[in-house]
């Protein structure tokens, strides 16, 4: 199982089935964030290259304390060449080991004004409404 | 012409709704309308069916003090 940590302290990642339906599989089947989401995962789980991972802010306008990010595809930074992210948090499984749990995918800077963004996203998974 | 009469079902803000076998819930836009979306279980709502829970600042400033953040999310 792939996992991530720092200091000697390892967490495992997770997708989960529910989270991954509603994030991933709402866009159409052949569609670029959908086959990116999926590219990324499968490295993610192959365990077999470094993340290049940012925390989220746990302040502003759309805090996100315990969550962490990574841009997709995996291994780019500027927005045009990796326009989505998926978040996760950070989480205490019932036998009390951590994982980081899969919580959102979509773009960082929707062309559209009207959709939002994965930072939103992931505010509404966690909070049960989008920010103000 | 006769006109038919429509019953029009009132929805609120976070009500799930299937159209066509397809479920929507119901959310605010950033413009002040409504619209509908596909649903985001809350995480309250998968924890109760694993059983975790969010990890303590502690452990994840354990795990991620060192990350680096940026500045848009």
């Amino acid at each position: 199982m792939p996992s991530a940590g720092g200091g000697g302290l390892s967490a495992e990642i997770v997708f989960g089935l529910r989270p991954w339906e509603e994030e991933v599989e709402r866009y159409h089947q052949l569609s670029p964030p959908r086959i990116r989401a999926q590219n990324a995962r499968k490295m993610i789980e192959a365990g077999d290259r470094r993340l290049d991972w940012l925390n989220c802010r746990p302040d502003g306008r759309i805090p996100l304390p315990g969550c962490r990010k990574l841009y997709v595809p995996l291994g780019k930074q500027a927005p045009s060449e990796a326009p989505y992210g998926f978040v996760f948090l950070l989480v205490q499984r019932r036998d009390s080991s951590l994982a980081w749990t899969f919580v959102a995918f979509g773009e960082r800077h929707p062309s559209n004004p009207k959709t939002r963004t994965v930072y939103e996203r992931a505010y509404k998974r966690i909070n049960g409404c989008y920010p103000a | 012409m006769s006109r038919m009469a429509i019953s029009v079902r009132k929805l609120a803000v976070g009500e799930i709704v299937e159209v066509d076998g397809r479920r929507y819930e119901v959310v605010p836009t950033r413009d002040g309308e409504l619209t509908l979306e596909t649903p985001i279980t809350p995480m309250d709502e998968l924890h109760a069916i694993d059983g975790a829970k969010p990890a303590s600042a502690e452990d994840f400033e354990r795990l991620s003090g060192h990350v680096p953040y940026d500045d848009e999310g």
